[in-house]
């Protein structure tokens, strides 16, 4: 198989999000992957960018929440249900599942992290059993920012499962937590020295979350980073992705805080 | 040890039957320079062997400037042309070494380079004359190859010996019987005082190695050292582009009628937008950063992973170079 050529599938469903972010729905299941893999998404003609999917990999479709911030997304942006992409992968390593097993498993997100996050979650849910309980904490911009608002009031419904959200700024409407995501970091109701923290987000909630995290006493080696670099081969070959002697590609796209903290400024 | 003697009188006969299935490439020199050019009979430009590697790198061979990957809807296909490749000095096989760990050796296989590198013969030859801008030894390598191509060749007095190395090199051989004769050990004596002076002409050029440990020195340089070393680069990155150990690449795509072309272009980490993601965030903004990238890559990353350097000593980084960095003076200095 030649590991630079797309599968071609259509466009099933377009979900917007909110004004900026957007989850699109591919027909059928052109990869199988694990919760943590991503995969490269082609427009046609245009080009492809890394995404690791959102959608669960039980699911029978698989799902992409984008955001809309360079070329290739911009063009994406413009295509309608039923348009043809294309899909290479899954590249890089799952999340290692069985080591969160019998613990409690804190997943911190922001803006459109939450992406990644979701697909771990709902694989997370699959298996619950297996878990202690699975927290949640979310920071959007404001309200109209946050993702997956209609499936927040079911997720919440699970026993075992704990979510709390912040914005950084409120409305009216907004009765929630107001402030950026550490601040709903005060307290962390779980067993510190043996729960994994698993961070998705931008580049400066990375970095204060980690502190955060670090400052609460998580291990290193259980803090999950999830690096956006900018994978173009997505095989370890075109050393666009590489951070320090890693291949975010190969290696992540999720890392320890253990692996990168000797990095400067491994969220740049 | 497999050693043949070809007499020099032989040598188009050789050039003659190898064209028949094969594109031939070999150095040519022009004003004590060497460059490579294609094999053509109604021409009369002799193979030079016996200057040092030519002016341009032999990267393009093995993985073009701009090479198609992929096509879709329609597939591609890979047919590439048989090549015979000619006079390729050591430091050349160090650059192939690397992409064939980058591409064959590290999963996944790429196919795309796996078909052309199986379509090329690589015929290497000794470095009789190093320049002062060669520094092969101060990377650990010999000016000589001991393996990696399918045959080398040193010029001698009778005309040039042959060592094996692959079967598809003793097969050419054995397609060619009646133009070699037997190798006299007359002929390995004096090969073996031509790379012994050779050695010593390098051991003259570069009196030092690169220092013990250096991936962990390239690690742990400090900023200052850095910023001093990138004074006096303008930024021509001709360093990154002349390399033959440097694989970096972009994918691109571009509508070709009803299909789409997957096309690779080669790149360089110098370049500010090398990194830089779509939301904008970019690990290495600034040119001494970039700058630095370049010698933990070779001098660190790639080291980590193969235990070699991804450098070659060829120099054309040096001799590209419009400000005239020196890569030892740093390497040395830190």
């Amino acid at each position: 198989m030649n590991p630079y050529e797309p599968i071609l599938t259509k466009i099933k469903k377009i979900i917007p999000e909110t004004p900026t972010i957007t989850t699109f729905v591919l027909d059928g299941k052109p990869i199988e992957f694990e919760a943590g893999q991503f995969a490269e998404l082609t427009v046609l003609g245009v080009g492809e960018a890394p995404f690791t999917p959102s959608s669960s990999p039980y699911a029978k479709d698989l799902e992409f929440t984008i955001m809309k911030v360079g070329r290739v997304t911009q063009k994406l942006f413009e295509l309608k249900e039923g348009d043809t992409v294309g899909v290479r992968g899954p590249f890089g390593k799952p999340y290692p599942l069985k080591e969160f097993k019998k613990k409690d498993v804190f997943i911190v997100g922001g803006g459109v992290g939450f992406a990644p996050l979701r697909s771990l979650f709902l694989a997370l849910v699959e298996n619950i059993k297996d878990y202690k309980k699975i927290y949640i904490r979310y920071g959007a911009r404001t309200p109209k920012d946050i993702v997956y608002k209609y499936l927040l009031p079911e997720w919440q419904k699970i026993k075992n499962v704990d979510i709390l959200l912040t914005v950084d700024v409120g409305d009216e409407e907004w009765k929630g937590r107001v402030g950026v995501v550490t601040t709903i970091l005060d307290e962390i109701p779980v067993d510190i020295k043996t729960t994994p923290a698993i961070v998705c987000g931008p580049p400066l909630m990375m970095k204060f979350t980690t502190q955060r995290l670090v400052d609460a006493g998580f291990k290193d080696s259980n803090i999950y980073l999830s690096m956006e670099k900018n994978m173009s081969c997505g095989i370890g070959k075109c050393n666009h992705c590489r951070v320090g002697r890693f291949y975010v590609c190969k290696d992540g796209p999720v890392l320890t805080w253990k692996d990168v903290k000797d990095i400067e400024d491994p969220f740049l | 040890m497999n050693f043949f003697l070809l007499p020099s009188n032989n040598l188009n006969q050789l050039l003659k039957n190898f064209s028949k299935g094969a594109k031939i490439f070999y150095p040519f020199s022009e004003n004590g320079k060497s460059h490579i050019i294609e094999y053509n009979p109604e021409h009369n430009f002799e193979p030079d062997f016996s200057k040092i590697r030519t002016a341009q790198n032999i990267k393009n061979f093995f993985f073009p400037a701009r090479g198609i990957v992929a096509r879709f809807p329609a597939k591609i296909e890979l047919r590439s042309n048989p090549i015979v490749l000619m006079g390729v000095k050591n430091c050349d096989l160090r650059g192939i070494e690397v992409y064939d760990r980058v591409f064959l050796k590290w999963q996944p296989v790429d196919h795309i380079y796996k078909e052309r590198r199986d379509n090329i013969i690589i015929i290497s030859a000794d470095c009789p004359e190093p320049h002062d801008t060669c520094f092969c030894n101060f990377v650990g390598l010999k000016p000589y190859p001991e393996g990696i191509s399918d045959l080398n060749i040193t010029v001698v007095k009778s005309g040039y010996l042959f060592e094996v190395f692959s079967e598809k090199g003793q097969n050419l051989i054995d397609e060619n019987k009646g133009l070699f004769i037997e190798a006299e050990s007359e002929s390995i004596n004096e090969r073996n005082n031509l790379r012994k002076s050779a050695i010593e002409k390098l051991e003259n050029i570069n009196k030092k190695r690169i220092k013990e440990k250096v991936y962990e020195l390239v690690e742990k340089a400090d900023k200052r050292t850095i910023r001093e070393a990138r004074d006096e680069c303008v930024e021509c990155f001709s360093c990154l582009h002349c390399c033959p150990t440097c694989y970096c690449f972009l994918l691109s795509d571009y509508k070709k009628g009803d299909d789409i072309e997957r096309v690779r272009v080669w790149d360089a980490c110098y370049y500010a937008a090398y990194a830089r993601v779509g939301g904008g965030a970019n690990p290495r903004s600034r040119i001494d950063e970039r700058f630095w990238n370049r010698f933990q890559c070779k001098f660190n990353y790639f080291y980590q992973y193969e235990k070699f350097f991804a450098c070659s000593g060829c120099g054309r980084c040096f001799v590209g170079c419009s400000a005239k960095i020196d890569i030892r003076e740093i390497l040395n200095k830190i």
